[in-house]
This record gives C-alpha cells, sequence and structure tokens, in this order.
C-alpha cells in the first residue's frame, strides 16, 4: 500500500453507476486508486486472495445478484482481517430497514445515490476524506445516513 | 317453585299432626268417659249391695225377733231356729259389708257400732230365753221390761241402719252428681274436637286442591318450556346431556341424537355408544378430555368431530360442568353444539384473509417497484442531465431549453416518486402505537422543513401539546405535509403564518364528530394565511392525485392531503378542512382519547 495514495474500492453491478463512480474521482484532485468489482463475488474473491491491496474505503452497493451488499458486508466484518476498512453503504434507496440492518452490521457510513454529478462528486469526496478514526468513535444513528 | 313445594309440604305435615292430635286426644276423652259411665255404675251398685246387706242383717233381725217372740208363746224350739241362724247369717252380712267399705273408715266405724248394737241386741234375747215357763215371765215385771228393752235396742238398731243407708245414698248422690258433670261436658268436648278436626282436614283439602291446580299449571308450563328448549336446541343446533357418574348413566336430549345423524333416542345413551360416532384422529384426545372433565369442576370447550352414519363430517363442541346433587352424586351436566357452519365460515374468512394478505403484499411490493425500481433509472436520467449541463457551451440555445425542460419533468417524477413512496409507508401493517411527546414530533417536522421555512419566513405558533399515544412517525409526517402544504399554498401578498392550537373536546359537542365512536377526543387546528380554497372542495382535496392548482402555478402531487387522511384513519381520528379563498385555510386533526 502506498502512503500518498487511498485506495478506494466500488462493488456496484450497474455498469453506469460504476462509471459516475471513476468518472467522478477522475475529477477530483485526490490521489486515489479506484477499483471497481462487477458484484459482491468478485469483490469477496478479490478481497480474500493473497496479493489483495485492501482498500481504505469501501463503497458497497446493496441491490447486487449473486452476493448482495449486506452479504458483503456481514463477511467481511467477521474477518479481523479486514477490520481496517471503512465500509460507505451506497445504494439507491435509503429505505429504515435497510439502513437500520446495515447500521446493526457495522457499516461506517450510508450513502444514498445523489442524482446530480456535481453533488456525486462532493459527496465522494467529503466521504474519502473523513476522518475515519474520529468519525467512527461518534458514530450513531442520527449521523450514519449521510445528508446532502 | 320447588321452595314454594317444600313449604306446602311442610305445612302440610303440620295439619296432619295437628289432626292425629286431635284424633288422639279424641280416643283419650272417648276412653275417659266410658270408664267413667262403667263406674258410675260400679258405685251405684256398689251402693245397692251395701244397702241390700244391711236390709238384709234388719230383715234376719226382724225374723230373730218373730221367731223369738214365738218360741215365747209356745215354746216350741222351732221358732228358735231364725234366731239361732242370725248369729251366722249376720256375720256373713258383715264380712261382706266389710270388704265393700274398707275403702271408707267413716263406715268402718258405723259398722263397728252396729255390730255391738245387734250384739247387745242378741244378748237381750239370750236373757228373755231363760226364763222356763211361759208363766214365769208373762207377769214379771223384769220380763217385761227385758223386752222393753229388746224393742228399744231393736229401733236403735234400725235407725242405724237406716242412717248408714241415708249416708251411703247421700254419698251416691254426691258421686252421681261428680260424674254427671263429667259426662254432660264429655260428649260436647268430643263433638267439638270432632268438628275441629273436620275442619282440618277440610281446609286441608282445600289446600291440597289448589296446590294440585298450581302443580299441573307448573307441569304444564314445565312441559312447554321443555317443547321451547327442544325447539331451540333444533334451531340453535346443540343438545344437552347429564351424566350420573356414580351410577354411570346418560340423559341425552333428542337433539343431541340428531346432532349425531340419528333418530332422537334411537340408541342407549351411553359413553362408549357415542364414541362410537368421534371421528377416529380425534378419539383419543376426546376421552382424555372428558377423564379431565370428571376431574375439574369448570373445564374449557373441547372440540372434536363426528362421522354420522352416511359419512358426514360434523364439527361440535362441548362444554360439560360437575355438580354434586342433594344426594351427594357426582353429575356432569353438558351441552354440545354443532360448531360445522362456524367453521365452514371460519375457513372462508380464513381463506378471505390469506387471499386479501398476498394481494397486500403484492401491493407493497408494487410500491417497493414503483418507489425503488423506477427511482433508479430516473437518478440516472437526472445524473446524466448534470453532466450535459456542464457542456452547455456545446448546445445550441434550443438544446439547452429542452434540457432545461426535461429535468422539470425528471425533478416532478421523483417528487411524485418520493410521495407515492410515503403513501404507501403509511399504508404499513406494522403500526406501533407509543405515547408521544407531540412538541417534540412537531419540532422534528419543523426541522425537516427548516430550509423552506427560513426561505419564506414562515411563523409558526403552536399550543403546547400534551402526550399523545399515536404511531410517531405518521404524526411527524402529518405535520411536515400540512405545514408543507401550508407553505406552499401561501399567499404572495403576505409573509405565512401559520398558528397551530390543541384542545381537548367532547365528540357528541363537535358537528365534525357525529362519526365518532369515543366520547373525547383532541383537537389539533391547523390555521394559515394562504390562498385558502371554495369550501365546495373541503372534502376532494383528500382523495389521492386530486388537485385544485394547475401544476404550473402550483407543484403538489394530490398526494401529501391523502397521506394525512390515511394517517388520521390510522390513528381512528378524523381529518377536515375549511377554506376562505383568498383569506387562508384550516385543517383539523382530531386523535381519539382511549
Amino acid at each position: 500500500m502506498q502512503e500518498d495514495y487511498i485506495n478506494i474500492a466500488l462493488a456496484d453491478d450497474d455498469e453506469d453507476d460504476r462509471m459516475f463512480f471513476t468518472d467522478a474521482f477522475e475529477d477530483l484532485k485526490i490521489k486515489s486508486k479506484v477499483n471497481t468489482f462487477n458484484d459482491g463475488v468478485y469483490l469477496m474473491d478479490y478481497l480474500n486472495s493473497e496479493d489483495a491491496l485492501l482498500p481504505n474505503v469501501l463503497f458497497l452497493d446493496l441491490n447486487m445478484p449473486r452476493k448482495s451488499g449486506l452479504e458483503c458486508l456481514k463477511e467481511i466484518k467477521q474477518n479481523p482481517k479486514f477490520k481496517d476498512i471503512a465500509i460507505a453503504i451506497y445504494s439507491t434507496s435509503a429505505s429504515e430497514e435497510d439502513i437500520e440492518n446495515t447500521f446493526v452490521q457495522g457499516a461506517n457510513i450510508y450513502i444514498k445515490k445523489p442524482s446530480d454529478f456535481k453533488t456525486l462528486k462532493k459527496v465522494l469526496s467529503d466521504v474519502v476524506t473523513i476522518n475515519w478514526q474520529y468519525h467512527t468513535n461518534n458514530m450513531n444513528k442520527d449521523n450514519f445516513l449521510l445528508r446532502f | 317453585m320447588i321452595k314454594k313445594l317444600n313449604n306446602n309440604i311442610n305445612f302440610f305435615k303440620t295439619l296432619l299432626y295437628i289432626s292425629a292430635f286431635f284424633i288422639l286426644l279424641l280416643g283419650a276423652l272417648s276412653y275417659r268417659s266410658v270408664s267413667d259411665l262403667t263406674k258410675s255404675g260400679e258405685l251405684v251398685t256398689h251402693t245397692y249391695r251395701i244397702n241390700v246387706e244391711l236390709e238384709q242383717i234388719l230383715s234376719y233381725l226382724k225374723d230373730a225377733e218373730t221367731g223369738h217372740r214365738g218360741f215365747l208363746v209356745t215354746k216350741d224350739s222351732v221358732f228358735l231356729e231364725p234366731y239361732l241362724n242370725s248369729r251366722e247369717r249376720i256375720n256373713n252380712n258383715f264380712a261382706e259389708l266389710k270388704s265393700l267399705t274398707s275403702d271408707n273408715p267413716t263406715y268402718q266405724s258405723n259398722l263397728k257400732n252396729l255390730n255391738s248394737l245387734i250384739n247387745n241386741r242378741l244378748e237381750t234375747f239370750k236373757t228373755t230365753l231363760e226364763y222356763e215357763n211361759p208363766e214365769d215371765y208373762f207377769d214379771s215385771v223384769k220380763f217385761s221390761n227385758e223386752l222393753k228393752k229388746g224393742q228399744k235396742e231393736m229401733d236403735t238398731i234400725r235407725n242405724h241402719i237406716n242412717n248408714m243407708i241415708y249416708l251411703e245414698n247421700q254419698l251416691l248422690e254426691k258421686r252421681k252428681l261428680d260424674y254427671q258433670s263429667n259426662l254432660v261436658a264429655t260428649p260436647l268436648l268430643l263433638f267439638t274436637l270432632l268438628l275441629l278436626t273436620l275442619a282440618i282436614m277440610f281446609l286441608a283439602y282445600l289446600k291440597i286442591s289448589k296446590n294440585m291446580k298450581k302443580l299441573n299449571e307448573a307441569n304444564e308450563s314445565l312441559e312447554l318450556f321443555k317443547e321451547s328448549a327442544n325447539q331451540s336446541e333444533i334451531v340453535s343446533k346443540h343438545g344437552n346431556w347429564t351424566w350420573h357418574v356414580d351410577g354411570n348413566t346418560f340423559n341425552y336430549s333428542d337433539n343431541l341424537y340428531r346432532l349425531l345423524g340419528e333418530q332422537p333416542q334411537s340408541f342407549e345413551p351411553t359413553l362408549e355408544n357415542f364414541k362410537q360416532f368421534v371421528h377416529p384422529e380425534d378419539v383419543e384426545q376426546f376421552a382424555h378430555q372428558i377423564e379431565q372433565m370428571m376431574k375439574n369442576v369448570d373445564l374449557p370447550y373441547i372440540y372434536y368431530r363426528v362421522i354420522h352414519k352416511n359419512g358426514t363430517i360434523k364439527h361440535l363442541k362441548a362444554y360439560g360442568k360437575s355438580i354434586v346433587n342433594d344426594d351427594n352424586e357426582l353429575i356432569l351436566i353438558g351441552t354440545t353444539a354443532d360448531i360445522t357452519d362456524e367453521i365452514t365460515s371460519y375457513k372462508a374468512l380464513e381463506e378471505r384473509n390469506t387471499e386479501l394478505e398476498r394481494s397486500n403484499k403484492e401491493l407493497s411490493s408494487f410500491n417497493h417497484v414503483a418507489s425503488h425500481d423506477l427511482q433508479e433509472p430516473l437518478r440516472k436520467i437526472q445524473t446524466f442531465l448534470s453532466r450535459l449541463e456542464e457542456e452547455e457551451d456545446k448546445l445550441s440555445e434550443r438544446g439547452v431549453k429542452y434540457i432545461d425542460r426535461i429535468q422539470n419533468a425528471a425533478t416532478r417524477m421523483r417528487v411524485l416518486i418520493d410521495d407515492l413512496l410515503q403513501f404507501s409507508r403509511s399504508n404499513k401493517a406494522d403500526k406501533v402505537f407509543e405515547d408521544s411527546n407531540i412538541n417534540l414530533l412537531l419540532e422534528a417536522a419543523k426541522q425537516d422543513l427548516a430550509e423552506v421555512i427560513s426561505e419564506e419566513n414562515v411563523v409558526i405558533k403552536a399550543d403546547t401539546f400534551p402526550t399523545i399515544r399515536v404511531i410517531p412517525f405518521q404524526i411527524q409526517q402529518l405535520f411536515v405535509n400540512i405545514i408543507g402544504n401550508a407553505i406552499k399554498y401561501k399567499s404572495k401578498d403576505r409573509i405565512p403564518k401559520i398558528s397551530i392550537t390543541h384542545q381537548i373536546v367532547d365528540a357528541s359537542e363537535d358537528e365534525n364528530l357525529n362519526k365518532a365512536k369515543k366520547p373525547f377526543y383532541h383537537k389539533i387546528m391547523f390555521k394559515d394565511n394562504g390562498i385558502g380554497f371554495d369550501n365546495q372542495y373541503a372534502e376532494q382535496i383528500f382523495t389521492l392525485f386530486s388537485r385544485l392548482h394547475n401544476k404550473e402555478e402550483y407543484s403538489g402531487t394530490g398526494i401529501g392531503l391523502s397521506i394525512c387522511k390515511k394517517i388520521t384513519d390510522n390513528h381512528k381520528g378524523f381529518i377536515k378542512a375549511l377554506g376562505t379563498p383568498g383569506k387562508g385555510a384550516t385543517f383539523i386533526v382530531y386523535l381519539p382519547i382511549d
């Protein structure tokens, strides 16, 4: 892991969303490395591989074929190897049920996908520059859902 | 009725005892009367016997005297015989008299006196007999004196005897008088008692016949009751049974047989015979429950199925209660009802419920699709549009305008989808009522609307609310929608002002609460100074997608107030709207107080 890069990963089955995501980071003046995965299975295979470069921040879509974001979240939280990964839920909807479940399972923040590219860039910039140590200590259900 | 009969029986017993007592009394009195009569007769005989004895004594003395004179005249000893026998005869009479009067001391002493008098007389006889020749004594003064003495003694004896007879007769008279009074009084008493007894018996007869009439009437109404009970058993499809546990005997009502598909009283009522009708799958449990029934006083209902001989299966429900009668016997009294119809309709209802649940689920998943899945492409359209806007300089003026229009349409679609999502959420089944601080919910609602409130400088004035039992997030939504609505339809001429007031109202005194189920309601009134509306639309504005204004003028979706209606419905409350065009609108929410 190179010190001056932020390693970012996204698991999302939607091609357009993956594109918005990588485009946004290209536009942002943040030194980052972005890895995208087409679903939960690809993501977990990569994370569990020997030479995996573990991301600093992992963005998880919830509705994915084969393995959902919630399942990935559970697996990651059960493995001490991944304890340093900050997990941001990145979903179209923000139903009470989804927020509750992911909060209980230990996700760090919940982002409802913005419908505006400018907002998207701002949100992603904010999230990857959060002092996760500080945020995690003060986390509660009220600031779990990112408001923008 | 039974108590009355018991009372009557006691009354009859008392009458019987009284009559028996009177009859005994009658017997006793009659016995005494007869024995009195006998005694009285005996007394008379007794007196006569005494008198006869006395007369005889006198007569023997006279015979002795006559004989004695004859002898003196003739010196023929034949004449002396009565004199010689007299002593013995008189002694016999004395013995008799003594025994007859042994209970009377006065009489005994009289008798003693008489005896000495007689002895004297006989002594005098003796002296005069000592003269040998009549010549010796005819002229003798001594002899004459002695005769005179004898004469005198004889008079004394006669007087004495007469006196004694007199005394005895007096005693008899006195005794006769005593008995006489008894003899007169007794028949009268007997007659009276007889009459009294007859009267009592007559009374008893009257009473009995009256009671018999009553009993007959009671019997008749009992028959009627039995008949109507039979009818009600048929109509309500139930039967009754009693089970004398000690003797193991049963009684089944007619309809119980019908419940088993049999003719009334067509088989012997026993547990074994009944069990033959019980569904094989239920028989074990049935037997177990019957056992339980004997152990406990009260039991819950037991349910089982029976199979008629023609194969029809019926569902029965039974209830039994054990009682102990006056003879200390255990009796189970039970009712068995045919609940096949109930079960059939319950099953139908259950099926319909399942169906309803299924269609509700479908609706819910449709809502999910509509709100969630539609959001995704829309969001992408909007994101692409926002990226296109970045390249506006490469587009023609017309192109920029079109993109703006597309952006508007997409925004409107987003609002619609969000509102629909909200509406479907207010429909959700899991509503949890909590005692909630309404003031906090209002604050949270204001927070949700903070941006628009500060933009429009809205002034909100609210009362302090009590704690109310509500579904918190829904009431917050209600506040958001009503306040948001007031701001949306604000007047362009003035700063929007909203006053929110609370009071508790009596349902019977509020014209809006004529369909109310509870006596008291919280009345929360939202009054604004916006554009208002014509009161003819007061009902219409709560229906889904109904709008009073052109969407170019006002951006409403026609869902917000429908959600408010839905929320007040969920709370079993009411919502009313009042409008004055150009002046403002008032929304009144009623929430029931439990």
